[in-house]
């Protein structure tokens, strides 16, 4: 059973895995990537545990040349120390 | 020798000493082992924290815990990767560190959101850092942090509290005057409370709706909710629904006749305790725990909200002194003999039941305690996949 159904634009992207994640209850994130998307995958795995969720997209949105695609508008973090 | 010299001589001191434990999901270093693996046993973790003690309150985000002592600092560990543990870097801490950055700021409160952490001072200040994409360290930005950094939108105000859930905050002021919350960061289920429409992301402190005239004594935040429970025991919740109901955008209260001190937030369900320490549970556990066998084990249902609020069943005559709750987990302490029992999601060790299995009712969780020292009394504390409890022991010794 699908934990969670989760919107793309909800999803974060994380450059170090290359992958959108989405905070997996267990602590750790489930991960899906541009590659999985493009073929229709929905299905975002936790890679510490049993749990996934679906994610909810377009999948046009991401064929073609992934220059096109614009990614979630939210800025990556950025350290202040 | 003197009377007063004898009196001294045989007095009997008492004095408290603390144990700490731990367990569940600890590939971040949240457990305080000083070990990257999850523990399905309690883990008595007293020696890390022993030249700190006593701990008077701690908080369990998503993977890191912030522990305040009595004395005001204020220690971090777990995951750092987003600035969550305060200390100027972006990595995580196996161990209890000291944050040096507060030193000299008496602490009274904390609270660790999934990867951001919200600290507030004895004088009302209040300090975040962490992940801030969502703006929900509220500075106005999108910016994370690696140290905390004080709020100057409340530098006039006295804040009491700060909660920190998934991707948002609240705050709570101290005083008689309205607009005591706020809330910041991510608003998209109705978890600010302050709009009645749909919010996406604020990243600056805005007004929580609905509490004209009333006090409010607590507020929590996991996951996508939020709640608040008034000094006359109302309970008000806000943002993502229980049991797939349409988002709250402002503050509702939960209709009952029933009074609650304390409540508890994971990720799909709220604990709640009564003043009479019964405990009753908003939503269900969303994970694949069949739905029947919650409602045939362990909740009657009490309320006229759809059948959302429920008692758990196993309490009709222990009373329970503290909740917590983790995003799929529940757990509790005994008043009366400060048992600590868990249920719900297990698959990380989280129940402390020796194994990885769900429970749909309270089992009681072995703090296997080698000198059975009674009175006594315990706090429980859940992460996200993870779970603390801290023990105060009542020690005589005569000299």
């Amino acid at each position: 059973m699908s934990y969670d159904d989760v919107e793309i634009e909800d999803m974060e992207w994380n450059n170090e895995l290359q992958a959108f994640t989405y905070p997996c209850p267990c602590g750790d994130m489930f991960q899906i990537t541009k590659e999985e998307l493009k073929i229709g995958e929905e299905i975002a795995r936790c890679p510490s545990c049993s749990l996934y969720i679906t994610v909810i997209y377009n999948m046009e949105d991401f064929l073609g040349d992934s220059k096109k695609h614009v990614e979630p508008s939210k800025q990556q973090p950025v350290a202040v120390a | 020798m003197s009377s007063k010299a004898m009196e001294e001589t045989e007095r009997v001191e008492t004095k408290e000493e603390e144990e700490i434990w731990s367990w569940g999901a600890g590939t971040e270093g949240q457990l305080g082992t000083g070990k990257l693996q999850d523990e399905h046993h309690p883990q008595l973790i007293q020696y890390s924290l022993s030249s700190f003690c006593p701990i008077s309150h701690l908080s369990c985000g998503g993977a890191h815990v912030i522990a305040l002592t009595s004395g005001g600092r204020v220690l971090t560990w777990g995951r750092g990767t987003s600035g969550q543990l305060g200390h100027g870097e972006m990595v995580n801490c196996l161990h209890p560190k000291s944050l040096e950055s507060l030193e000299g700021i008496f602490i009274t409160h904390a609270s660790a959101g999934w990867n951001h952490s919200g600290f507030v001072s004895d004088t009302g200040y209040v300090f975040t850092c962490g992940d801030g994409s969502f703006g929900q360290l509220g500075h106005g930005d999108y910016i994370s942090r690696c140290s905390p950094e004080q709020l100057f939108h409340f530098k006039t105000r006295h804040v009491q509290q700060v909660a920190c859930g998934m991707r948002h905050s609240l705050v709570l002021l101290k005083g008689d005057t309205e607009d005591l919350i706020y809330g910041f960061g991510s608003g998209k289920r109705g978890q600010l409370g302050i709009s009645d429409d749909k919010q996406k992301l604020v990243s600056t402190p805005q007004v929580t709706l609905g509490f004209e005239n009333v006090k409010i004594k607590s507020v929590t935040a996991n996951g996508d909710h939020s709640a608040a429970i008034s000094v006359n025991g109302h309970l008000y919740v806000w943002g993502r629904a229980f049991c797939r109901a349409p988002d709250v955008y402002r503050p509702r209260r939960v209709t009952t006749d029933l009074l609650f001190s304390q409540v508890a937030l994971g990720w799909n369900h709220a604990l709640v305790l009564t003043c009479d320490g019964e405990v009753y549970i908003l939503g269900r556990y969303n994970y694949n725990v069949p739905t029947g066998a919650q409602n045939a084990n362990m909740m009657k249902h009490i309320s006229e909200d759809e059948g959302v609020m429920q008692r758990v069943l196993d309490f009709d005559s222990t009373k329970v002194g503290q909740i917590g709750a983790g995003a799929e987990h529940s757990a509790l302490v005994t008043a009366d003999n400060g048992s600590v029992m868990t249920w719900g999601w297990g698959e990380h060790g989280q129940l402390g039941l020796g194994d990885t299995n769900d429970q749909t009712g309270p089992q009681v969780v072995s703090l296997i305690d080698e000198q059975s020292r009674k009175p006594c009394v315990g706090r429980v504390y859940c992460g996200s996949g993870f779970t603390f409890v801290v023990r105060t022991h009542t020690v005589n010794s005569s000299f």
